[in-house]
């Protein structure tokens, strides 16, 4: 049989660096690739969210048996591969969409101080923390840190809201759900100056360089967190800023917030627009009855270059994805970060 | 055993407190945070460098601009824009000039050459094959020269080129083209640099507050008092009212087309506004003669046009260009159309004789002062916070939120420039040498003599 050899890999980062290494036959690349030490993206390592997504350049590499991938036969015949099911059937070649230095903000562990803590809708508290002198880190934006609950041994997660230009201030917008052990704790405890354990930064979901590819943002409640992050980011860069739709979406009008804040970013940011939407009435001006993911591309066809940023719920992500592919977004283009009730 | 080690914050400056009762609350505050945040300027505009007589043929000079140091040098009447900053060890190029030909630009310190048209480094003097050669540089700056004015792109070195907008999304609206969109019965339309047969005069100069502080002058209604005793008024018998209060739902409109500039028009002299003309209590009337309309507009990245001044067929246009966070070039300069040589010779003459010592110097000297009487108020950031607006700021609110919206990036703070550091050793020399900061290198004249 052909694949009974190791073949040798090269992994292309966009900023030039080059990686070979040896992936033995039945091997998935990403899983050779994490071995020998590469920071490589990857979320659910089983060929659906597209995180690990890389372009074959040349040679063979194809879906490994037993596993299946989230890319259109389109796409294949492009050269993409979700590195987490691929296989390589001869030496080969792929290039990587992101840098080398993606994987180097090595999470740390550390304390915070609470500056502020609020609640600013029915179910979603602002913390604001800011990082004591033995904690540094730096972050991108769509990135998470884990809190500590004071008093437990579980932790939770958090996007960041605030940009790494604000550390050692960290913004995160927290859903407060009946009985959770963290909105308990926020609601009871948490008062100015209390010290908190955090670690971070973690996870694959964040701003990628995608030059001036129109951008569509789909955040459902707290899903809100990383967008902001984002746009703040986008903000500061130099040069002609892409289109941004951020779609944002809530349950109820008593579950809206934020909306002074991205107010604000559109105020700044010409090239963003808003859609606020709520599942059920009644809505306040400028507030649509309906789900965000539905007013992304209601007025008009979508660019097929378009990446999106998707962040809320996994019903509400699953229903982006499949909405955005029939509007003609290519998979790869899509990154996503569910969460978890918790 | 062990004991923890304390978890201590970070030591913080705590910020006074402000009262609500003010037409800037925090509300209105917060809308205008990139303004507050651009001591420095704004980035990625376009800003007047020179005057072209201040560079003829094969002139090397050496500016700086919202932190950028900026060296400028003409080719066959071309003129080319790099970073005034060699990327080997910092020299500043412009301080002693060096050009072998006409492509490049010398380093006269270790011989780091680059190629005046994209900054590349083509060659090191001394050493031809170093591998650096080829693979670097230093920033160029798109230039682009009208009306007598030379004009840089001043960018962040990462900012697309192809991003560059034409220069006119950084200049004033002209006239007649929006005379129906912003009609002007008491005057005849307002020249424009753009204009066939635009002449410009002025000068320029170094003020000693931030940019912001001098840009929110010029269109600042509630300030011309500090213009009430000026000479030219007097001589005139202008009535120039105490003061002007806005007078309606909309006394300044948007000017934010597509590709266009993007900024505010002030309906001054229309039912929109209502000039001030007495005070009883404090005995003050101005029963003046003759009338001065004028109108005021302000675009990004805060260039001020003033219509129909100092006299009719004349407008004044002023840039406030940053140079540091505590200093900015004051450019003050009239422009009118002057088909002939006869009548370019004839506004030239009335230029040097009248406007020049009794506008630009006497008028707005006055303004320069003024900027600078307020500099220390807002020099730690603070003022911007503790100042108590009035309804008349309507103005320099505006603006603000405008350009909050419309900046395309916030100037970094300056790094490795003059300035940028307030106490150096050569900064305190040259000041006890009578030179104050300011806007031009200042070169080595004599090689064998310093």
């Amino acid at each position: 049989m052909q694949d009974a050899a190791a073949h040798q890999v090269t992994l292309a980062f966009s900023d030039g660096i080059e990686h070979a290494l040896v992936v033995a036959p039945g091997s998935n690349v990403l899983e050779a690739g994490l071995a020998a030490g590469l920071p490589l993206l990857h979320q659910c390592r089983s060929g659906s969210c597209s995180t690990c997504l890389a372009t074959l350049v040349e040679g063979e590499a194809s879906t490994l048996p037993g596993c299946s991938s989230s890319l259109l036969a389109s796409e294949r015949a492009a050269g993409q591969r979700l590195l987490c099911v691929t296989g390589a059937q001869g030496d080969c070649r792929f290039a990587l969409p992101y840098d080398s230095k993606v994987g180097e903000n090595r999470a740390v562990e550390g304390h915070a101080f609470i500056n502020a803590a609020e609640q600013v809708a029915v179910d979603v508290m602002r913390l604001e923390l800011e990082l004591a002198e033995d904690c540094w880190f730096d972050f991108r934006p769509g990135q998470f840190i884990q809190i500590k609950v004071p008093g437990t041994d579980q932790t939770r997660s958090y996007s960041i809201a605030s940009t790494p230009a604000e550390l050692p201030k960290i913004e995160l917008l927290i859903r407060l759900l009946p009985g959770g052990v963290m909105s308990e704790w926020l609601l009871g405890h948490a008062a100015v100056d209390t010290v908190i354990q955090i670690s971070g930064p973690y996870g694959a979901f964040f701003l990628q360089d995608s030059g001036k590819a129109p951008l569509v943002m789909i955040a459902g409640g707290t899903g809100l967190a990383p967008m902001m992050a984002m746009i703040d980011v986008i903000r500061s860069k130099s040069g002609r800023k892409p289109p941004i739709h951020l779609s944002f979406g809530c349950q109820s009008a008593e579950g809206l917030f934020h909306l002074e804040d991205v107010d604000l970013r559109r105020l700044w940011l010409p090239a963003l627009t808003v859609t606020t939407s709520i599942d059920r009435g009644p809505a306040p001006d400028g507030v649509r009855i309906g789900n965000p993911v539905e007013a992304v591309g209601a007025d008009g066809p979508l660019d097929p270059a378009t990446v999106a940023y998707l962040c809320g719920p996994p019903g509400m992500i699953e229903a982006a994805r499949g909405h955005l592919q029939a509007l003609g977004v290519a998979p790869g283009n899509i990154h996503a970060e569910q969460f978890v009730a918790s | 055993m062990n004991e923890a080690t304390p978890v201590r914050r970070r030591s913080t400056v705590r910020i006074n407190t402000t009262s609500d009762q003010r037409i800037n609350d925090s509300k209105t505050q917060s809308q205008y945070q990139p303004y507050k945040d651009a001591a420095w300027g704004f980035i990625n505009h376009w800003y007047p460098a020179l005057f072209s007589e201040e560079l003829p043929e094969d002139k090397v000079e050496g500016i700086q601009i919202a932190g950028i140091p900026i060296v400028l040098r003409r080719v066959d009447g071309k003129i080319f824009a790099l970073k005034d900053q060699c990327l080997h060890r910092g020299v500043r190029l412009s301080a002693k000039p060096m050009c072998f030909n006409k492509s490049t630009i010398t380093c006269w310190y270790h011989g780091f050459t680059f190629d005046l048209a994209d900054g590349n480094l083509s060659t090191i003097v001394a050493n031809p094959d170093d591998p650096l050669v080829g693979t670097t540089g230093i920033t160029s700056y798109p230039v682009e020269e009208v009306a007598g004015m030379i004009f840089v792109f001043v960018r962040e070195d990462d900012f697309p080129l192809e991003d560059v907008p034409p220069l006119s999304a950084d200049l004033p609206i002209r006239f007649p083209e929006n005379s129906e969109k912003f009609p002007h019965p008491l005057w005849p339309a307002a020249p424009s640099l753009y204009d066939e047969g635009a002449v410009a005069l002025g000068l320029h100069r170094t003020g000693q507050s931030n940019w912001r502080i001098a840009c929110e002058n010029g269109f600042d209604n509630a300030h011309i008092l500090v213009h009430m005793d000026n000479t030219i008024v007097h001589a005139l018998n202008w009535v120039l009212p105490l003061g002007i209060l806005p007078d309606h739902e909309e006394p300044i409109t948007l000017i934010e087309d597509e590709g266009g500039p993007k900024g505010m028009l002030q309906w001054l002299f229309t039912d929109r506004w209502k000039p001030v003309l007495e005070n009883e209590q404090l005995g003050l009337k101005i029963d003046s003669l003759n009338g001065r309309f004028y109108r005021t507009s302000v675009v990004m990245p805060g260039v001020l046009l003033v219509e129909n001044w100092p006299e009719e067929h004349i407008a004044q246009y002023e840039w406030y260009v940053p140079i540091t966070d505590d200093t900015y070039e004051y450019w003050e300069v009239m422009v009118k159309v002057c088909p002939t040589d006869q009548d370019k010779a004839a506004f030239k003459h009335r230029f040097d004789r009248v406007f020049m010592p009794l506008c630009l110097r006497g008028f707005n000297d006055c303004d320069l002062y003024a900027r600078e009487a307020m500099e220390e108020f807002y020099a730690d950031g603070t003022g911007w916070d503790a100042e108590q607006l009035v309804s008349t700021d309507i103005s320099p609110i505006t603006w603000r939120k405008l350009a909050s919206r419309w900046n395309r990036g916030i100037a970094k703070p300056g790094k490795g420039v003059p300035g940028a550091t307030k106490t150096s050793s050569i900064r305190m020399r040259r000041l006890a040498e009578g030179k104050a900061p300011g806007y031009f290198v200042q070169k080595i004249e004599d090689v064998n003599n310093y």
